[in-house]
């Protein structure tokens, strides 16, 4: 029923820091009895995936996971609710179709392929992503987006057990994820809104994970799964000091001009500011390895993949840099609302992910070592040995 | 010597990681032991780069090389993290140890009492950790993590002054070019890869200045190209030109140094770096010289008519600056490493001395006994008057830059990004749990 392989334990480690991450930071009006229960049925959901040896099991941890949003818990919206239940009965659908109809393998894999891209918010299923992002509880919605479940199912279930077709398929995914990095980072440049902005900017940095492990190189692979690590932390810090933002003032929700908090709230700054910048490759931090990694799997996949990774990296920079200096700077104290810095557990909690995300970012090769044996076995599934 | 070069690039990065983390920790030093370390941090750089110096002199000018391995690996791809100081790379090293002293000992009483003293210095050594590193790199993949480093802390310290809405919005202008100029570093690293690595000393054979060509290099004339575009945009030269007025928002001792002596002549570093890449192809040749030019004369314009003191010395820099592209593209190298330092330290002076120009000016004047004539007005009579009063203009508009790049980047791309986000009037979220303004979480 389920197993703990190198895998799925460093998944459920990475994931239960984020989880403790984001309870530790949620403002108190966060943890109602909804917010609660969102935060309890996506860890037990995602842990119950992780962890599953087959696929029945994986899909009632993924529906578990999907059941807040499905549900409305966080924030009811139609868009968001009906890509959860799609995305789970099309996981239900494949996981049928897999154990009545074992000859059926490229109705398995669309079944299966779909259900990623819709979780991922991959072109053209982002929008529910940006309705989440916009009009539910951010925290939840974040935890949703980067435990990277579809990515989980990719390489964990969809590849090892049809890598004929994966093999075929996987280079259209790849420029699929791309586009919708590109697509999403060029939609972001000009977007007023906060959460939509970090909506958007969460799509097309994750869409590199697909991307990277479409093109079937090692150090595509290497650089995908260490990604998944960058893009779960730093946009994890990113949502929780956005949201910390949002309980201490209103004006953050559509900021007509710079709101200046950086002068009260000179930490949530920096943390933020280094969320975003390892986002976006700073060197030093672990979006670097990351992203070099990516960018040299890509163009040796395909130099045309090359060149859109380090277009939609810029671009998703200078959106980073805008929101953070929208948020952040270009105002007197005096005419600031006065809201405090960073309190206690807030202060542990985004130290404990900057420290992580600079660390780590120093030191690669300890990551990477626990990524090769996975980027190995893939590697070997895709290759059909 | 490896141990020292390694010390001497370490060192900043060590000091801006230790008052991070006292920062992170809650506590922030006090001015006086901030500016007393990192006055004693630049006294022990100084006397180590020039220690290295004289023993480089001493042995023939060879370069001193440090391997410290691979960074990080995976499948055939590898890291290499490799320092060298040779002919090119030392006069730099020199140059940011010394004058990032100099300019960090006169932040002392100019940053004074404002309310990120302690964010300026932290910056500072942030910034001389990502100098030295691009400048002692041994490759390409390290240069550019240096590259990179420079070019943040650069712009934020054009945003210094938070409280005010230009220099935030002129910071966010210069962070755009740079991050778009630098796709072209990524890109050229990737053609250097092609061809199996991007090492100097197994790109480039010889010692620098009498580089040429290793059997290593793919496409170089590609390469090359990609290069030249990102040393422009570091550097302020052709379409990236109207960048560097608006980074003068930040405070004079940062303009000093970023913009007087070592940011703006990264690009030519850089270009000097690729001096090989650049000499494989003609084309590409005549393009810096014409791209140097060109910006050389638009900025000589630009400076002779802007009324304000530092950007009218920002002009002056690019103008010189592109005199220096030019150099390299004709091939004169060593004149142009001449010429990159002599700038570096009269323009840093001069950066330094802005805020009491006009005392200046008057002392000079009254010394002479009375008014100096303008350079160059000999040769402004030349023109006749309705060409004057054009170049007048195009120098009051700068060339025109801001409109041009208005209209033919920015409205279409923020265009098409409202297009495909979706952005005209739908966007007002629900604040479905909103809090009353400064209303606290707890």
């Amino acid at each position: 029923m389920f197993t703990l392989g190198l895998l799925p334990l460093v998944s459920i480690a990475s994931f239960l820091a984020l989880w403790a991450l984001a309870a530790a930071a949620a403002p108190n009006r966060d943890l109602d009895r909804p917010g609660r229960l969102s935060l309890a049925c996506l860890l037990a959901g995602t842990l119950i995936a992780y962890a599953a040896a087959s696929l029945p099991v994986f899909l009632a941890g993924w529906a578990l996971s999907a059941a807040p949003h499905a549900l409305g818990l966080p924030g009811p919206r139609r868009g968001v609710q009906s890509a959860q239940i799609a995305s789970t009965a099309l996981l239900a659908m494949g996981t049928l179709l897999l154990e009545a109809l074992p000859g059926a393998r490229s109705a398995v894999f669309a079944c299966l392929m779909a259900a990623v891209l819709l979780r991922k918010g991959i072109f053209p299923f982002h929008s529910w992503v940006l309705d989440a992002f916009g009009n539910t509880s951010l925290l939840p919605v974040n935890l949703l987006l980067h435990s990277h479940l579809g990515g989980y199912l990719l390489i964990r279930f969809v590849i090892p057990l049809m890598p004929d077709i994966a093999n075929q398929a996987l280079p259209f995914v790849s420029v699929l994820a791309l586009f919708t990095a590109v697509f999403m980072a060029i939609a972001a440049l000009a977007e007023p809104v906060p959460r939509r902005t970090l909506g958007m900017l969460g799509v097309s940095q994750a869409s590199f994970i697909l991307a990277g492990l479409g093109n079937g190189t090692q150090e595509g692979i290497t650089g995908a799964l260490l990604h998944w690590w960058t893009v779960a932390f730093a946009m994890s810090g990113l949502c929780a000091v956005y949201r910390s933002l949002e309980a201490r003032s209103t004006t953050v929700f559509a900021p007509r001009g710079h709101l200046g908090f950086g002068v009260r709230a000179p930490r949530l700054a920096v943390y933020f500011a280094v969320c975003g910048l390892t986002l976006v490759g700073l060197p030093g931090t672990l979006g670097f390895a990351a992203e070099d990694l990516l960018f040299h799997g890509a163009l040796l996949a395909s130099p045309l993949l090359g060149v859109a990774l380090p277009l939609a990296t810029a671009l998703n920079a200078i959106t980073v840099f805008r929101l953070f200096s929208t948020l952040f700077l270009g105002k007197r104290a005096i005419h600031t609302t006065p809201i405090p810095d960073a309190r206690l557990r807030e202060r542990l909690a985004l130290s404990a992910v900057v420290l992580l995300l600079i660390g780590s970012g120093l030191a690669p090769g300890v990551m990477i070592a626990l990524r090769t044996p996975s980027t190995l076995q893939l590697m070997q599934s895709l290759s059909g040995r | 010597m490896e141990t020292l070069l390694l010390g001497i690039v370490a060192a900043p990065g060590a000091v801006f990681l230790f008052l991070a983390l006292l920062w992170l920790a809650g506590f922030t030093p006090p001015e006086r032991f901030v500016a007393g370390f990192t006055g004693a941090v630049y006294v022990l750089l100084t006397a180590a780069s020039l220690w290295l110096a004289a023993w480089m002199i001493r042995e023939g000018g060879g370069p001193v090389h440090v391997s410290l391995g691979q960074w990080y690996q995976a499948g055939d791809y590898h890291f290499p993290l490799s320092l060298a100081a040779d002919r090119l790379s030392l006069p730099m090293i020199l140059l940011v140890v010394v004058l990032t002293g100099i300019v960090g000992s006169f932040s002392v009483r100019y940053v004074h009492r404002e309310r990120g003293f302690f964010r300026f210095f932290a910056l500072l050594h942030l910034f001389t950790f990502g100098a030295l590193l691009a400048f002692s790199a041994g490759s390409y993949d390290l240069m550019f993590a240096g590259w990179e480093l420079l070019g943040i802390t650069s712009v934020l310290l054009v945003a210094f002054f938070d409280e005010r809405r230009e220099p935030v919005r002129n910071a966010l202008r210069i962070f755009a070019t740079y991050r778009t100029a630098d796709i072209g570093f990524l890109l050229a690293m990737f053609v250097l890869h092609s061809g199996g690595t991007t090492v100097f000393s197994a790109l480039f054979s010889g010692q620098w200045p009498d580089q040429s060509l290793g059997g290593n290099t793919a496409s170089p004339a590609l390469a090359g190209l990609l290069l030249f575009i990102t040393a422009s945009g570091k550097s302020a030269q052709g379409p990236f030109l109207g960048w560097l007025p608006r980074a003068m928002e930040g405070p004079t001792p940062s303009s000093s140094i970023f913009y007087g002596a070592i940011s703006i002549h990264a690009g030519a570093y850089l270009l000097l770096r690729s001096e090989p890449l650049i000499r494989s192809s003609a084309e590409l040749r005549a393009a810096v010289v014409v791209v140097g030019l060109a910006t050389a004369f638009l900025a000589t314009v630009a400076h002779r008519v802007v009324p304000d003191a530092k950007v009218s010395l920002a002009y002056a820099a690019m103008a010189q600056v592109g005199v220096i592209f030019a150099e390299t593209g004709l091939g004169f190298t060593r004149l142009a490493v001449f010429h990159l330092m002599g700038h570096a330290v009269v323009r840093t002076m001069q950066f330094l001395r802005s805020p009491s120009m006009l005392h200046d000016y008057h002392r000079v004047h009254a010394a002479a006994g009375g008014q100096i004539p303008r350079t160059g007005a000999q040769i402004e009579t030349l023109l006749n008057e309705s060409l004057r009063t054009w170049l007048y203009r195009f120098g009051l508009e700068r060339g025109f830059y801001d409109a041009w790049l208005e209209r033919l980047v920015l409205v279409p791309v923020s265009g098409l990004s409202r297009f495909l986000g979706g952005s005209r009037g739908t966007l007002r979220p629900q604040a479905p749990e909103a809090a009353a303004p400064g209303e606290s979480q707890e």
